[in-house]
């Protein structure tokens, strides 16, 4: 992995740390009310400032950062897990399965992937769960395909041909010996889908689909406090700022785990 | 064209998603309509009235009846039909959408390009971070940094309205970063893939000059995953740019279903979500036409690429 590559994951590392945590480092409660110091600028005490509500930034920042990063990470992960197993049983199987399982992958690929988000989220009640099932019900699909297009070129070649004469079940081939094929690639998608999860969850929580107030999210962080962005701008400032941040760590990485494992899925992605 | 008998059924399988939202989204229709202290027979009656008491597969049937009449349901705040608002606000969500690519395309085709060609160096490097970071930044957060800058502190533009040129730029640059990003990366790496083709090869060894390789040869054969991902924003914009729209006060379909979300509005939202999946669709369409005419080879091998 390059310097970029190495450098994204320090930054995410670090990241990661303050806001898992958040409670040694800030003393003030992230929903704690303080009427005394309203949209004060960043100071020695609050060193982010407070925003309308007079509740101290940098806190609600750190917890949001928990379940935006939470909600993000879980999702690529529940996505990369059921589009891996899915695609892989539908490359290998082929025939009616295969039909079946890709028809659903084009029907979810077909719609406009933020909109449907909006729709299941709507449905589901509001909270950090509704988020997470939307963001996974619709990513796993591109996992599913891109799995099975590798397992349909890796079905061919000779070890697999060996495996299936030595008198492997289909199962054991899949799991035993196209699974661990499937995995570097699965992990370099979930990495770039990590980064469009975090802009894509922060949209829905601008939206106030999300986590429910007041409980902080960077999404709602910014929707909040998008009025006050001439009189207070370090209120939308930071957690802009950390959302950037963080998509951008995980898309360098996703990109320079690419390149680690020379996958040549430029196209697909 | 096998192609376009494919949507059909696609047609239904969104059809049937949506509906099995609207049936999924809570409260129940009748008690909406009449109020929660109605007489059990009221409720009884009103039930019949609208088909609640049918089976599923008779209620998708009407559901996809009144659909196909261009029936999508009234707001239940302003008691106007969702179709009639979707077709005064679409022109407007289309000019922001056509705006937004005409400025990304031919720059992230520009960029991608003098990215590739200058493969590891330093322009390279800069323009990859910067489409990195163009992929990174959330919509609604840059189009708060251009309001802030260009109308607030400058006073350059609007801040929000629709209306003419000034109130379009902003949100168009908002829109179109996302998508200059992407085209970028896949510009750079299609066009990559492509001068390692023996086919440039062979133009360079026949003397062609170096910019009649670039725009001949090698842009040619860019074109198809190009006019793909164009499609696709293009696609995705048309259907309403919720951030952007609402940010920035433009009076399209995205505003219109984001007011729908904060009202809870289900006939407005689900009848958003309908239309954009449906020119979604429409626009794939007319991406793969659009192939089988740049590409000779879409047309020999059928349409699975």
């Amino acid at each position: 992995m390059g310097l970029t590559g190495k450098l994204a994951l320090g930054v995410l590392a670090f990241i990661f740390l303050l806001s898992f945590a958040a409670p040694l480092i800030v003393p003030y409660d992230p929903n704690a009310i303080d009427l005394d110091s309203l949209r004060q600028a960043p100071s020695a005490r609050h060193l982010l400032g407070t925003d309308n509500k007079g509740r101290d930034i940098l806190a609600r920042l750190l917890y949001g950062g928990k379940i935006s990063i939470g909600i993000s990470l879980l999702a690529a992960l529940v996505s990369m897990i059921v589009g891996l197993l899915l695609g892989l049983v539908s490359g290998y199987t082929g025939g009616k399965v295969d039909t079946a399982l890709m028809s659903l992958v084009d029907l979810i690929l077909s719609f406009p992937a933020f909109l449907l988000a909006i729709g299941i989220s709507i449905v589901l009640p509001a909270g950090i769960c509704s988020v997470m099932i939307a963001l996974s019900a619709i990513g796993w699909a591109s996992f599913a395909r891109l799995i099975r297009g590798h397992v349909l070129s890796l079905k061919e070649s000779a070890f697999i041909e060996a495996a299936r004469s030595l008198g492997c079940s289909s199962s054991r081939i899949m799991i035993v010996h196209l699974l661990p094929q499937c995995i570097p690639l699965s992990l370099v998608m979930a990495g770039l889908k990590a980064g469009g999860y975090i802009i894509t969850e922060a949209g829905l929580s601008f939206l106030g689909l999300g986590a429910q107030p007041p409980t902080a999210t960077w999404g709602s962080m910014i929707s909040t406090s998008r009025v006050f962005i001439t009189s207070a701008s370090w209120m939308v400032f930071s957690p802009g700022i950390m959302i950037t941040v963080t998509a951008m760590c995980f898309n360098l990485l996703g990109d320079a785990l690419k390149e680690k494992y020379d996958i040549g899925m430029n196209k697909t992605l | 064209m096998k192609r376009l008998l494919l949507v059909i059924p696609l047609l239904f399988g969104i059809t049937a998603i949506t509906f099995s939202l609207t049936k999924a989204l809570p409260g129940d229709p009748v008690y909406s309509i009449v109020g929660e202290r109605s007489s059990p027979e009221i409720i009884e009656k009103i039930r019949k009235e609208i088909g609640a008491d049918k089976s599923v597969v008779r209620q998708y049937a009407g559901y996809i009846a009144l659909l196909v009449q261009g029936e999508l349901g009234r707001s239940y705040f302003t008691g106007r039909k969702v179709a009639d608002d979707i077709s005064v606000k679409f022109p407007n969500t289309m000019r922001l959408a056509f705006a937004s690519m005409i400025i990304a395309a031919p720059l992230g085709i520009f960029f991608g390009f003098l990215s590739a060609k200058r493969r590891g160096k330093l322009t390279d490097r800069v323009i990859t971070l910067l489409s990195v970071s163009g992929i990174s930044f959330p919509v609604f957060w840059s189009g708060l940094l251009l309001m802030l800058f260009f109308s607030l502190k400058l006073r350059f533009l609007p801040p929000s309205g629709t209306g003419g040129m000034q109130y379009l730029l902003l949100p168009a640059i908002t829109l179109s970063l996302p998508a200059l990003a992407t085209l970028v990366r896949i510009t750079r790496v299609t066009v990559i893939d492509i001068m390692d083709m023996p086919c440039i090869r062979t133009a360079r060894a026949k003397g062609i000059p170096e910019t009649g390789v670039s725009m001949i040869h090698i842009l040619k054969n860019a074109l198809i995953p190009l006019i793909t991902v164009i499609g696709l924003e293009l696609g995705s914009y048309l259907n309403g740019a919720v951030l952007t729209e609402t940010i920035f006060g433009w009076d399209g379909i995205g505003r219109y279903a984001m007011e729908g979300i904060i009202k809870r509005d289900y006939p407005v939202i689900m009848g958003c979500l309908l239309v954009g999946t449906l020119v979604f669709v429409f626009i794939n369409l007319v991406v793969d036409v659009i192939y089988h005419y740049a590409d000779p080879r879409v047309r020999v091998h059928g349409t699975d690429r």
